[in-house]
Order: C-alpha cells, then sequence, then structure tokens
C-alpha cells in the first residue's frame, strides 16, 4: 500500500519495539515533517524529489507506528505559509498530493483491510478543486473505519483553525444554538478540525528547527516536544524510539501538569456555572434568596441545560460540516 | 517473555536517570571551579543530544566592576546578528529561586531585549508578582549599579492595566508575569468577546478571522509576539504557555535556572541569532 510500507520490524527492532513497549507509549503522535529540501539540497537532486522521498518516509514512519501500536499520527503536510513559495514548487506539491490522493482511492481494499481512516485538516477551499475533491473522496471513503488514524494537515495553520472554531461558536450564538456564556476551552476543542482526536502526546520535528510554525499549537500545549536534527527524508527507527524514550522521560510530569490543568478547567467552568445562574436569578428570579439545596439543585440544572444546548449545536455543526465535505467537494451540488 | 521486557525497560530506564544526575552533578561540580572552557568541553562529552548546544565560541568573563560588566553585556547585544524583540523565560521548575530568575531579567534588559515575559505553569510567579518584581529591583541596582539602573529603566505589566501602547524607548525594558491564564483561558475569553458582540448584533459569524482575534489577545499593538522562549528544567513542553502567540517561537532548553550563569545566557542567545526562519518560503 502506497501509503503505508508493506513489512515487518527486523529481530533488533522488534526487541527494542518489545522493550520500549514495556513503558508508557504515546497513543497519537505529530509530525512536521520538515527538510525535504535541504535533503534535496545535500542529495543535489530536484527539490520536487526531497518531496516525493519525504512522502516515501512517511509511509516507512507509519508502518513503525503501527509496529508499536501507535494508532493515530497527525502530519503538518503544507501550512498556508507555503503558498508563498514560487509557483512551480506550490504546483509541484499539489501534483504530488493529487497522485497520493488518486492512489489512496486505488488502494480501498487495502485501506479497509488495515482499517485506515483519512482525515484532512486544513482550509481545504484553499487548494485547487480537483484536488478537493479527491480529497473528499478519500475521506468519505475511510470514514468508517477505525483501527488507525491518519489526519494529515494541508493549507492548515492553528491559528487559521483557532479563528474558524471560534467562528463556529460565533455561528452557533447567530443561530441561537447556544449562548456566549457556553463558550468554554472544552467547547472550543470540539470546534476545532482535529476534535475526533485526542491530543497529540508527543510532536515530534526534524531538521534541527526549535520552533513550530503555526501547527497544533492549541493541541500541543501539554505534549512532549521533541525536536531532532536528522532531516526528514533520513528519518530511521531510531530517530523515532529516542523520540519516544524522552515521551517515556517526560511522562509523569506531564501527565501531573494536565491533570492540573483539567482540574483547574473543571473549576473554572464551575465558577461560570454559578455566575451566569446567578445573573439568571438575579433577572428572571422572584427577587427570593434560594436556600443552600435549591441552589445546588438549579446549578446542575443549569449545568445540565448547558451540556444539552452545547450538543444540540454540535449536532448541527457535524451535519454541516459533513454535508459541506459531501455535497461541496464531490461536486454533487 | 513480557516480564524480561518489562525489567529490560527497567534497566534502561535506571541508566537514562544516572546519566542525567551524573550530568547535573558534574554541571554543579564544574561551576564551582573556574576552568569554563574545560567544564563545556567535558559537559559536551556527556550531555546527550536533547541537552546539547552546538559548539559555539565562549567569551571569558571579565573581572571586574560593574561599570565594566554592564557595557561587556550592551556590547554583547550589540555583537549578535539578531536579538529578541521579546524573549519568554519559562521556568518548569518545581522551585522557583528569585534571585537566579532576576538576574536573567537583568542581564536580558542589559543585553538590549526590549520585552521579557517570565512564566510558570503554576501561577506561582503571578500570585508573588510584587515578590518578583522587587527581587528584579534588587537585582537590578547589584548588577547595574545606581547609574546603569537610571539607564536601563523597567516597567513592569500587570494584568489588565494597559491596552495602551506605549512607546518603549531605548534602553527600557517592559517585565511582564505570565501563567496559564494567559494563555488558553485568554483565547477563550476572546472568544467569548466576540460571541456576545454577536449576540449584540454588533458582528456577523463570517467577520471573524484571524486578524480580529489576534488584534484581542495582543497585549497592545506594539507588543510583538515571543521570538525566543528559553525552557528551564528537565520537562520538553511549552505546559500551557501562549498557545497562540508561539507560531513562530523558538524554543532553547536549558537544564535549570538555579545557579544559571550570563555565559549560560548568552549562548542561548548566540544560538537564537543563528537560526533562519523561511516563513513557508
Amino acid at each position: 500500500m502506497s501509503w503505508i510500507r508493506e513489512g515487518e520490524l527486523n529481530l533488533i527492532e522488534k526487541l527494542s519495539a518489545n522493550i520500549l513497549k514495556a513503558g508508557p507509549m504515546p497513543k497519537h503522535v505529530a509530525f512536521i515533517m520538515d527538510g525535504n529540501r535541504r535533503y534535496a539540497r545535500k542529495r543535489q537532486v530536484e527539490r520536487q524529489e526531497g518531496h516525493t522521498q519525504g512522502f516515501d518516509k512517511l509511509a516507512e514512519t507509519l508502518r513503525w507506528c503501527l509496529n508499536l501500536s501507535i494508532h493515530e499520527v497527525t502530519v503538518y503536510a503544507f501550512s498556508i505559509e507555503n503558498f508563498k513559495r514560487s509557483k512551480d514548487e506550490v504546483d509541484g506539491l499539489m501534483e504530488l498530493a493529487k497522485q497520493k490522493f488518486i492512489r489512496l482511492l486505488e488502494e480501498q481494499d487495502n485501506l479497509e483491510k488495515h482499517g485506515v481512516c483519512i482525515r484532512v485538516l486544513g482550509d481545504l477551499t484553499l487548494l485547487p478543486l480537483d484536488l478537493q475533491q479527491h480529497i473528499a473522496r478519500a475521506v468519505v471513503a475511510t470514514r468508517t473505519h477505525n483501527k488507525c488514524f491518519l489526519n494529515v494537515c494541508f493549507a492548515y495553520t492553528s491559528r487559521h483553525e483557532i479563528a474558524n472554531a471560534v467562528g463556529e461558536m460565533a455561528w452557533g450564538v447567530e443561530q441561537g444554538l447556544i449562548k456566549s456564556s457556553d463558550v468554554s476551552e472544552a467547547l472550543l476543542s470540539r470546534c476545532l478540525y482535529s476534535s475526533n482526536s485526542p491530543n497529540p502526546d508527543l510532536l515530534i520535528r526534524t531538521s534541527g528547527e526549535v520552533r513550530l510554525s503555526d501547527f497544533l499549537l492549541w493541541q500541543t500545549s501539554h505534549s512532549c516536544l521533541v525536536f531532532q536534527s536528522v532531516l526528514w527524508p533520513e528519518y530511521s527507527f531510531w530517530n523515532l524510539c529516542d523520540a519516544i524514550l524522552q515521551y517515556q522521560l517526560n511522562h509523569r510530569p506531564l501527565q501531573k501538569a494536565r491533570d492540573q490543568h483539567r482540574e483547574g478547567q473543571a473549576l473554572q467552568q464551575h465558577e461560570a456555572d454559578r455566575a451566569c445562574l446567578a445573573d439568571l436569578l438575579q433577572h428572571h428570579g422572584n427577587g427570593k434568596p434560594l436556600d443552600a439545596q435549591r441552589r445546588r439543585e438549579a446549578l446542575l440544572n443549569y449545568t445540565a441545560s448547558r451540556e444539552e444546548r452545547v450538543q444540540d449545536f454540535l449536532g448541527a455543526l457535524q451535519a454541516l460540516v459533513r454535508s459541506g465535505t459531501d455535497v461541496g467537494r464531490l461536486g454533487l451540488s | 517473555m513480557v516480564h524480561v521486557y518489562e525489567f529490560m525497560w527497567r534497566v534502561l530506564h535506571v541508566l537514562l536517570h544516572i546519566h542525567r544526575t551524573f550530568i547535573t552533578l558534574f554541571r554543579i561540580r564544574l561551576r564551582n571551579w573556574n576552568g569554563q572552557l574545560w567544564s563545556r568541553a567535558l559537559a559536551a562529552l556527556l550531555v546527550p543530544i536533547a541537552l546539547s548546544f552546538p559548539k559555539q565560541k565562549k567569551l571569558v568573563p571579565a573581572p571586574g566592576k560593574r561599570v565594566g560588566r554592564r557595557y561587556r553585556w550592551g556590547a554583547d547585544g550589540k555583537s549578535l546578528e539578531k536579538l529578541p524583540d521579546h524573549i519568554g523565560l519559562l521556568i518548569a521548575e518545581e522551585e522557583p529561586r528569585y534571585t537566579d530568575i532576576a538576574n536573567l531579567v537583568v542581564w536580558c534588559m542589559a543585553v538590549g531585549i526590549s520585552y521579557i515575559s517570565v512564566y510558570d505553569n503554576h501561577g506561582v510567579f503571578r500570585r508573588n508578582n510584587s515578590r518578583l518584581m522587587e527581587e528584579i529591583l534588587k537585582q537590578q541596582q547589584e548588577l547595574l549599579g545606581l547609574e546603569g539602573s537610571k539607564q536601563h529603566s523597567v516597567e513592569f505589566l500587570s494584568n489588565g492595566t494597559d491596552k495602551q501602547d506605549h512607546q518603549v524607548l531605548s534602553c527600557q525594558s517592559v517585565v511582564k508575569v505570565l501563567s496559564p491564564d494567559d494563555g488558553k483561558l485568554r483565547i477563550v475569553q476572546a472568544a467569548q468577546e466576540l460571541c456576545r458582540a454577536v449576540e449584540q448584533m454588533e458582528k456577523t459569524a463570517k467577520d471573524i478571522n484571524v486578524t480580529v482575534l489576534d488584534s484581542l489577545l495582543r497585549e497592545s499593538k506594539t507588543t510583538p509576539d515571543p521570538d525566543l522562549v528559553l525552557k528551564f528544567g528537565p520537562v520538553e513542553s511549552t505546559l500551557g504557555f501562549l498557545p497562540w502567540h508561539i507560531r513562530l517561537t523558538e524554543f532553547i532548553s536549558l537544564p535549570s535556572h538555579v545557579d544559571v550563569s550570563y555565559e549560560d545566557l548568552f549562548s542561548a542567545l548566540q544560538h537564537y541569532a543563528s537560526c533562519e526562519q523561511r516563513l513557508g518560503k
């Protein structure tokens, strides 16, 4: 299968994998696959060849992830900022992507066998229409698979994703589905392109750069960040093991930090609900203060009704997004 | 068989921990010697890839007076190809040492960095804001002297006081203390503000884009995003530091802020000066 290299690990690799798996393993790994062009310069080949080799390396890395029981991978394939590159390079990348997605659709049986679900995250309206259609077909074809997940960020930046999520919540408010006071960290997370995935446990960037370049800024706030100097097309199984080792060394303190953050979030939500309830009672109550028991009940009712509102809003949003994917992108309208 | 692997995993991690502890002890030991260059060379042999710096030319510390040091720090700043406009000091360690942090802030000021943010992921600095400010002023006197303190003035920003634009004069630095509430929570608050505007029909959902959100999240029109974040401590994560603002920030890790030296800071700045940002191109 072109997107996931066939093959098994050799004996030493298998041994190392088994040792690593005795400890905590990341369930979701994100990659910033940097260094294709530098690799091409180094090997004195065309840039396009560097990108093609980069894709092959992705296929190999996905195979290693499956061998290591890592079932969700997110990759940064193309940033909105990359549109600034020369027309030739951008066209070359779009053509490469188109070919890969066409190949993907030809291998549907294999995808079904491996249970691969492909999602593409980003502002796909910025892409050429034919590419959009191929992407839509691939996403729809693999939608129900659930053994492993590959999220490809294409025409993506984190700021666009966050602004888009805020826009969607604002749409919900416009439609009267939610109130502005329902906006919370949890709700924002569920409006992101990545809402169907848990946050990445591990983020790996290759080629020695030590920045995030507008990738998953919201989702990786408590992820383990590993910056490796190897160029992406030269990435090896041992580089991956090294990154996972770093993850294991950081596992406990990050878990603690995440738990603390979650507790803080729950507290903030609770306080926000109380404030909203107090506001409501002031405006719509009969002026009599409630006793502790009544107040508790009222708070529980308020929280339940808020959660119901939010669920309805998310349902409506899903339906809208889905119809946009199927109808718009497949050209079925 | 599973038990064998578990055992080998434990052995592996024990070895890694020993390695780490050895490096930390070695660092502390060697710092007490005067052979700085020698200690760097030895440490470079032992420090694993994740913690190492590329080999940089180290400046031998000039002995002596505050005035000499102050001018040297200023000259160091000018000698770098690029200096961050806004530096973030991310303390990912459990026990913060205020004096060391104050030293870092003062050195950043002396080198010529205009905006300095200090962050920890428990909100300890925010709660002890005044203590940190006092310590910074004290170290400013200590390290820069009276004259230097007059020349390099510092402005402390606390939360909620300003959306005004202030002109940062040369030799003036702005210090801000940050906590996790300035990160995701601030983004959520901006989102709520925009949704309220939609509720009150002042805006529509289609008006919301990156620029609109960015202007709400910007401290002021003149405050730049952090160019560089120095992370102190063994935890490899941003720990909730300003998610919106760090899209192009370079991250450099240093082992600890405890007993950190000016040379540690300067070599990190040298490393930053050699980073090339292509901005997507």
